[in-house]
């Protein structure tokens, strides 16, 4: 699957911090501590466009922390990113960093979360019609106004229908989202980011606790997503669903980026093998 | 024993009573507050224990602009700046710590309603506010001059004279001021139907629920709290300043913690996030509170209950406990409230 996103990524080498030939995402020296503890220590990475990014690493690597700095939900000690809104346009570019979480929201990078964060006392219409961007209704000033908003809220009601359709949530619509099963939880949140139309999406282990008949349709929801022209970086553990969808996989352990390549450099990668293993048995593993 | 007791108790006066308060200005005043709460907290998830700031802040910034003859002295400009007063606390109290977490912001609203109280109180602010004799001054009281006649007697639509009967008999000036009172209410709850059926609603509904959902979603959060701040901080103003109206004169014991308690307990009694709710849970809070209290007292006096149980002196507290003994009931049974919505009904704020 990963052959069929090459033409985008060229020849990009397989080295950590490596250029990318037309990059969504440039971090640069990103520097998060919690006392003594490097948690993310970031020299160069960049995120290419239009393929599917994944972060692994062990326990404690500092994905979720990366992705919680990037979006704006914590702030690093130091270091820039940047997004790169137009394909191919060096020159269109936003510093992301010092922005406030719903102004990243709003540039067009929209994340998910590790424990989902769907609005269980809201129906699942509600959640998702939540999600869109730039609604004129929710301003103060045009609330009280129906007439305002209504042409919008109708286009949007259409919209989420339509995603609602996708992610086979149609018959909960007007359910209280507290009553979606986990895996349910996990599509909605996704649908419901993709209500704003982002140009990059962040998924932080959209597999987790999901039933395996389930991850196997996420799975084909964010390849249908590369196929749109989203751009997707997500964390996960689960390896096979890693190998299978990835496109690129970045490698951190101990906040820093080990490794990054397609699967198959990744998984030849005696870097990689000894972060998740323990150096001990990549000696032993050498020697077989 | 029992048949005796049906004969001793005045079964009109007792409902006829209780009912009276249920509609009057008391009642209103309360519920207006009440809606200002609900949109802090059913809507909103804020923890606002200061409402009776909200209420002080209107009435004082509406009595000192009346009886200082600021700008003329017009009362509506003095009822503006009575609102006016209500934003800068709702800004003082929100800027500093709405982006903190939930229980910073109760505190805040405790503190700043105790410390707007004291001040008001203070001899230093004596010229301004009347200090512990409030507003207005005592010569003025006694020569029966208030801030309130421009609205109850000047402004007032109704002839002299009582209107109604049995115990729902008011005069004019009572009357004229519970028809603002209500009206108030049910614009104000109006306001808050409207607002929340639109997209704005929705994003305070998500902020109610998971602030960093929100925000992920591209809400700026911080500025919809303050917004709901300021919104109910101004509409429980405007309850301050009816009271104001209808007591003829404002003081600092009209405005002391307790009155926050009794708000939040109309906002419980009734259903938090509920258009009716306030409405529901006025009426009802001072129904059983007059009830009880009469029901006690004529069965004190008739001797039903003897002095050595019960004085008469302490009814007052006794029927107090009874109202709190019906809202530990209620959350067990049914803590959506009396007309509340159980799948939103939320005990868990953050």
């Amino acid at each position: 699957m990963s052959d069929n996103k090459s033409s985008e990524l060229g020849n990009v080498e397989p080295t950590p911090g490596s250029t990318k030939l037309d990059p969504i995402l440039t971090i640069d020296n990103v520097v998060r501590s919690f006392g003594g503890l490097r948690a993310v220590d970031i020299d160069h990475l960049e995120v290419q466009r239009g393929i599917i990014t994944a972060f692994i690493g062990p326990n404690g690597a500092g994905k979720t922390t990366l992705f919680n700095l990037i979006t704006g939900f914590d702030k690093p000690d130091s270091g820039q990113w940047t997004f790169h809104q137009l394909a191919n346009a060096k020159s269109w570019t936003t510093d992301l960093s010092g922005l406030r979480p719903h102004q990243i929201a709003n540039k067009g990078m929209v994340r998910t979360f590790q424990l989902t964060k769907s609005l269980a006392k809201m129906t699942v219409l509600d959640n998702m019609l939540l999600g869109a961007a730039e609604q004129k209704g929710e301003s103060l000033r045009n609330a009280l106004f129906t007439s305002r908003w209504r042409q919008q809220e109708n286009t949007i009601l259409r919209k989420a229908e339509d995603l609602l359709e996708r992610f086979k949530l149609s018959h909960m619509r007007d359910e209280y989202a507290a009553t979606l099963s986990g895996g349910q939880r996990k599509l909605l949140e996704m649908a419901r980011a993709l209500m704003s139309e982002p140009k990059l999406i962040l998924l932080d282990e959209p597999m987790a606790g999901v039933n395996p008949v389930l991850v196997e349709s996420l799975l084909v929801h964010i390849e249908n997503l590369r196929d749109e022209g989203v751009s997707v970086l997500f964390i996960e553990h689960d390896m096979d669903a890693i190998m299978g969808i990835s496109d690129w996989i970045v490698v951190l352990a101990e906040g820093q980026v080990i490794a990054e390549g397609t699967p198959s450099d990744v998984s030849k990668n005696p870097a990689v093998i000894d972060a998740y293993l323990g150096s001990a048995i990549a000696e032993e593993l050498k020697d077989v | 024993m029992l048949m005796n007791l049906f004969a001793e108790i005045d079964v009109s006066k007792l409902f006829g009573l209780a009912l009276r308060t249920s509609i009057g200005v008391q009642a209103a005043t309360f519920a207006l507050a009440a809606v200002g709460l609900n949109l802090h907290y059913g809507y909103t998830g804020l923890l606002n224990f200061g409402v009776v700031a909200f209420m002080a802040a209107g009435a004082y910034g509406m009595a000192i602009f009346f009886t200082q003859g600021w700008l003329g002295g017009s009362i509506l400009l003095a009822i503006a700046s009575g609102l006016a007063f209500a934003v800068i606390i709702a800004l003082s109290i929100g800027l500093p710590s709405l982006r903190l977490r939930a229980d910073y912001l109760a505190l805040t609203t405790i503190a700043i309603a105790e410390v707007l109280r004291i001040s008001f109180r203070s001899q230093r602010l004596l010229d301004l506010t009347g200090g512990p004799f409030g507003l207005p001054s005592i010569e003025d009281r006694n020569a029966n001059v208030s801030f309130a006649d421009v609205i109850t007697v000047d402004w007032n639509p109704i002839g002299k004279g009582n209107y109604g009967a049995w115990f729902l008999e008011f005069d004019e000036k009572t009357l004229w001021v519970m028809i603002i009172g209500w009206s108030l209410v049910s614009l104000a709850s109006l306001l808050i139907w409207g607002l929340m059926r639109s997209p704005w609603g929705r994003v305070i509904k998500a902020i109610r629920e998971d602030e960093d959902a929100a925000r992920a979603l591209g809400k700026n959060v911080f500025s919809y709290k303050l917004q709901s701040l300021i919104i109910g901080g101004v509409i429980a103003s405007l309850a301050g300043i009816v009271r104001a109206f209808d007591m003829g004169f404002v003081e600092t014991q009209q405005f002391r913690p307790q009155t926050t308690f009794f708000i939040w307990t109309v906002l419980i009694l009734g259903g938090a996030a509920s258009i009716w709710g306030p409405i529901i849970g006025s009426m009802t809070f001072w129904f059983v509170i007059i009830f009880s209290e009469e029901l006690l007292r004529q069965m004190v006096d008739s001797g039903w209950i003897p002095e050595a149980i019960l004085k008469s002196n302490d009814i007052a507290s006794v029927r107090m406990i009874l109202m709190g003994i019906m809202l530990a009931t209620l959350m067990i049974w049914r803590p959506q409230g009396l007309v509340g919505k159980k799948e939103e009904a939320q005990i868990d704020v953050r």
